[in-house]
């Protein structure tokens, strides 16, 4: 039986006494209370001693209560400060006479008759004042006729103490009969121990593998930004490049550039966060002007009307990461161009769980001299494949600045079908202004989505305000796959 | 986005099928489904198939879709007996007028229901919430041709809808619902558009509201349909997408001469596309007579024309047609998006990470080892935040929005620190200590570049914490800098450095003011730091930042 020196002490105070209270034992001891209870709870598990728990309870005086004590509970002292009957109007000049008079009449003591105050006769002490001159004497009392009532009035409270009574066993006096090693144990090792060999005859404390240790944080990422690294890893695996840019954009490269109707109510402040703030524009943007008046040279006609540079000057909080994608494909016009990008997007709305004003959207296009339709399907089930998404499905969808559109849809266990994100071929609107000439695959995802889905998130705001304690409990790899 | 309450029974009998099948086709034709009924179901169509927006139009579709019905409507329009006339003075006001005529309706209350729910779909689709377009229905029987497209003096009055008392033209803009909600259309012009019959009774005040006299009922026998607006082809529109809905419930529309004009026709537009274009954007091999067959069920006339290309006859409701592309979309639907075969297609690249994001995954990298967690802050905040709590100056660079959507959120953050404490505030309740990073975009001047901070809250965060965290976060990321003492508000004098490379300040460290440290309520030491990432080597000039002044 491996003791702990503890345990051998506690053994060895307990030889003279048999058996005594923690606090005693302390003493004895030379230690704090709640350590010989520790001790002695270590010991019980081996049958060494026995510990007993006893919980006691006395009522102490409260503040109030200890201002009555000695000169008596308010109703006593306001009786006998006058003769037979007094005047209430003059009894109510007594500091007491509030919660005095009361109590006069519900113990029977006076009788009120035409705003006098008489007295009975009979004011015998009850329990209650016997009770409150035991406890001015004592200071505390265990229990008793009265003390209900005073805790009632909220003059006494309750106090409740434990105390251990540790006795030792037949088993324990055996072992202590055999004698026992008091020779300290060694906890941390010293440089000194390691290299003189002492630690070969130092007996080393042994540690109870079942208690669990202190708990410790790591530093980490945010588990959010684990996932769209997550995402970021699984473009570049795909041979994606990397794109970044400007939170501020010009209406121009925003939504003109990508076809959307300058009355389209997506550009009105309500939706959109406009800014005071004005870019020029770029070099040959009137062939994007005569795209939205009448199709320029494609077979599109337009959108009709006149197209306005003041409003296409306008900047705004990019509302989508597609600006960014339209102006790296017009500075990498030739063929092939694969690239994505991650990045926060805005939109006017208020902030509740499920709508924010600004969130993460990925984004992804694909440019090349044969690609098609079916190609732009085939990179979106690779693409969600490896996000974890095995079954997918598309529906015919709607987008401004792509033709023809679809909607991805993934099978969520417990969900079903849900729709993640949206894609499409840009439209030859979209590209011709800038001289693209081959078809643009591109797909978008709201990402906070797939959070929602794979962090278990109810609330977006905790992605962007997040709890410490969160933050710290995500574990850093989930088990997938 | 338009919601439609399609009922089953009234859909059932205009297509012929059954419940399930309509239930299953609706979302292949391009929809979600919002809820379904016992006796209905609501669905979102998109918002460039305004002719989706009635239960007759979803009808046309779904019948050709299932192959019921093919090919071109047809709708015959009889000759003109109604004449409208308009005002010059209307030019500048609102000039467009487009109008028909709609015989032998048969309106019960849930058809009187659906026509005023296309209606108000179409003034949000079509209409721009009514600015472009605005529409009217009337009891033609209510009044007297020919009709009158004026610009009237303001002070006219007339009993509008839903009122028992005639109102002048000014005080409907003040005293009815519908006159307040939609007055900023007309604001500031001298007159007002006005529709009067051959008596000077007035049918409508356009864009607003319509009069109670012509008020359309289940009893309505003939429709006078008007269409008013800046943009005649938006009018148009909506003149066909309402003529056809209603045909396809039996009516018969009439043309009316509108200014010497007879309309609607009704008639197709002609488009000739190449079907080697079709066939190439959507990886399909196909024939002029598959890509014929394909768009017939999407009602589309059509018909090879040659062998390389086909003539397509494009429905006069069909508003999302501009471009031969969008044909290719509904040969694609046709085909079914489901009987693609997802490939993917031998195109080699190398994939690049941007440098902006090597140099964010390096610091993050160093803040975790450091035993930091991250945080991933707004970057919405405001100017308290950012500035007053933490007794700094405002940026002159700083971007504000011009409409803001709370108190809260008016501007672009400069710096993250402010964000941390504020995290730090949120999370008062855990345990310390709390070691907090975030690497992120800030935006000064209109450009966006990147910016690190961390803070550290616990009773011993001291000077020296702040210092040690700082330098070796430098070093690690290649920095050589100097320090110096700094004059940032937000820290304690005398605690507090200044990170210097090149001369220039790049960032700061120290302890945290206690002035800043009660504003965001916050009971221990911060030992914090913050640096603006360009100064690490190899930070790129951000691409696509155009800047009004130049960078």
């Amino acid at each position: 039986m491996d003791l702990t020196l503890n345990e051998k002490r506690l053994l060895v105070a307990l030889e003279s006494v048999g058996s005594a209270d923690a606090a005693t034992l302390a003493n004895l001891m030379g230690t704090h209370r709640e350590a010989v209870v520790q001790y002695a709870n270590l010991a019980s598990e081996r049958g060494l001693v026995d510990v007993e728990r006893h919980i006691s309870r006395r009522y102490i005086l409260t503040r109030e209560g200890r201002a009555y004590a000695g000169k008596g509970l308010p109703e006593r002292q306001v009786f006998e400060s006058f003769e037979n009957e007094i005047p209430m109007r003059d009894l109510q000049a007594h500091p007491l006479a509030k919660i005095a008079i009361g109590w006069m009449r519900k113990k029977g003591w006076v009788v009120i008759r035409d705003g006098v105050v008489q007295k009975t006769g009979s004011a015998v002490p009850g329990p209650d004042e016997a009770a409150l001159a035991r406890l001015g004497e004592g200071g505390a009392i265990t229990d008793g006729e009265g003390v209900a009532d005073l805790l009632r009035r909220g003059l006494v409270e309750e106090e409740e103490t434990v105390t251990y009574t540790v006795s030792i066993t037949p088993r324990g006096r055996e072992l202590l009969a055999r004698g026992l090693d008091l020779q300290e144990e060694v906890g941390t090792l010293t440089r000194d121990q390691i290299l003189s060999g002492a630690w070969k005859d130092l007996p080393l404390r042994r540690y109870d593998v079942t208690k669990l240790p202190k708990r410790a944080y790591p530093g980490k990422t945010h588990p959010y930004q684990r996932l769209l690294d997550e995402m970021r890893r699984v473009l570049l695996d795909m041979g994606f490049t990397e794109i970044a840019g400007g939170i501020v954009q010009s209406s121009f490269w925003n939504f003109d550039a990508l076809f959307q109707p300058q009355d389209h109510p997506a550009r009105e402040m309500q939706d959109t966060f406009f800014l005071g703030e004005r870019w020029p524009l770029p070099e040959g943007y009137e062939r994007v002007r005569d795209m939205h008046e009448h199709g320029g040279e494609t077979s599109s006609i337009g959108w009709g009307g006149t197209w306005s540079a003041a409003k296409a000057e306008q900047c705004v909080l990019r509302t989508h990461t597609t600006s960014l994608s339209i102006q790296h494909l017009v500075e990498h016009p030739e063929p092939p161009v694969k690239a994505f990008c991650i990045g926060r997007v805005y939109r006017r709305e208020a902030t509740d769980p499920t709508h924010l004003a600004e969130f993460e959207q990925l984004e992804g296009v694909v440019m090349d001299e044969e690609v098609d339709f079916r190609h732009l399907l085939g990179f979106l089930k690779e693409f969600y494949r490896k996000m974890g998404f095995e079954k997918i499905r598309f529906r015919p969808g709607y987008f401004p600045y792509t033709e023809p559109s679809v909607e991805p849809e993934v099978y969520v266990d417990g969900l079903g079908w849900v729709e993640l994100g949206g894609a499409g071929i840009f439209r030859q609107e979209v590209t011709a202004p800038f001289g693209i000439e081959h078809p643009v695959l591109a797909w978008g995802l709201g990402v906070s989505r797939v959070a929602m889905l794979r962090l278990g998130l109810r609330d977006l705001r905790h992605l962007y305000r997040s709890d410490v304690e969160w933050v710290r409990q995500m574990p850093v790899y989930g088990g997938r796959r | 986005m338009a919601i439609i309450t399609l009922p089953y029974r009234y859909l059932e009998r205009l297509t012929g099928t059954d419940r399930q099948t309509i239930i299953e086709c609706i979302p292949m034709i391009g929809a979600d489904i919002e809820r379904i009924e016992e006796d209905h179901m609501d669905v979102e169509f998109f918002p460039d198939r305004p002719d989706l927006y009635s239960a007759e139009g979803v009808a046309r579709a779904m019948r050709g879709f299932l192959g019921i019905e093919e090919g071109l409507p047809v709708y015959t329009v009889s000759h003109p007996g109604i004449a409208f006339s308009v005002d010059p003075g209307l030019a500048s006001i609102r000039p467009c007028l487009g109008s028909a005529v709609i015989r032998n309706v048969n309106l019960d209350e849930e058809a009187v229901e659906s026509l005023m729910g296309l209606q108000e779909a179409l003034h949000w689709a079509i209409g721009r919430g009514r600015g472009k377009v605005a529409i009217g229905v009337h009891d033609l029987d209510a009044v007297t041709p020919p009709f009158h497209y004026i610009a009237s003096p303001r002070h006219r009055s007339f009993v509008p809808l839903d009122f028992d008392r005639e109102m002048t033209l000014d005080e409907i803009l003040t005293d009815h619902p519908k006159g307040r909600d939609y007055a900023h259309l007309v604001e500031g012009f001298p007159r007002f558009p006005l529709i009067v019959d051959a008596d000077d009774q007035v049918l409508s005040f356009p864009p607003i509201i319509n009069s109670e006299l012509t008020r359309i009922t289940t009893a309505t026998k003939n429709i006078l349909l008007d269409c008013t607006g800046t943009d005649k082809k938006a009018v148009m529109m909506a003149v066909n997408i309402i003529c056809t809905a209603l045909a396809e419930a039996g009516a018969t529309i009439e043309m009316v001469t509108v200014e010497g004009e007879e309309m609607p026709t009704l008639a197709p537009a002609e488009r000739v596309v190449s079907v080697e274009e079709c066939a190439s954007l959507l990886g399909l091999p196909l024939s002029p007579a598959d890509m014929a067959r394909l768009l017939a069920r999407m009602r589309f006339g059509a018909e090879p024309d040659g062998d390389s290309r086909v003539r397509v006859l494009v429905p006069c409701y069909r508003a999302d047609i501009l471009h031969d592309w969008d044909i290719f979309e509904d040969v694609a639907i046709a085909y079914g998006i489901e009987n693609f075969d997802a490939a993917l297609p031998a195109i080699s690249t190398i994939a690049e990470e941007h440098p902006t994001m090597v140099i964010a995954r390096a610091a993050r990298s160093v803040m975790v080892g450091l035993g930091y967690l991250e945080m991933i802050p707004f970057t919405l905040t405001n100017e308290r935040v950012i500035y007053e709590k933490m007794q700094r100056d405002p940026l002159p660079g700083t971007l504000r929005v011009l409409h803001p959507i709370s108190e809260e959120q008016t501007v672009v953050r400069t710096d993250l620190l402010a964000l941390l404490l504020e995290m730090l505030q949120a999370n008062k309740h855990r345990e310390l200590p709390q070691r907090l990073f975030a690497i992120g975009d800030v935006v000064e001047d209109c450009i966006t570049y990147q910016k690190v901070a961390a803070v550290s809250i616990h009773p011993a965060a001291d000077f020296s914490e702040a210092y040690a965290v700082a330098d070796v976060f430098c070093r690690e990321l290649s920095l050589s800098y100097t320090v110096a003492e700094s004059a940032d508000p937000a820290f304690i004098d005398g605690r507090r450095g200044d990170i210097i490379v090149d001369g220039k300040i790049v960032g700061v460290f120290g302890e945290i003011h206690p002035t800043v440290l009660n504003a965001f309520d916050l009971e221990h030491p911060v030992a914090a730091f913050a640096l603006d990432l360009r100064a690490v080597p190899g930070y790129p000039v951000p691409p696509g930042t155009p800047s009004p002044g130049g960078r």
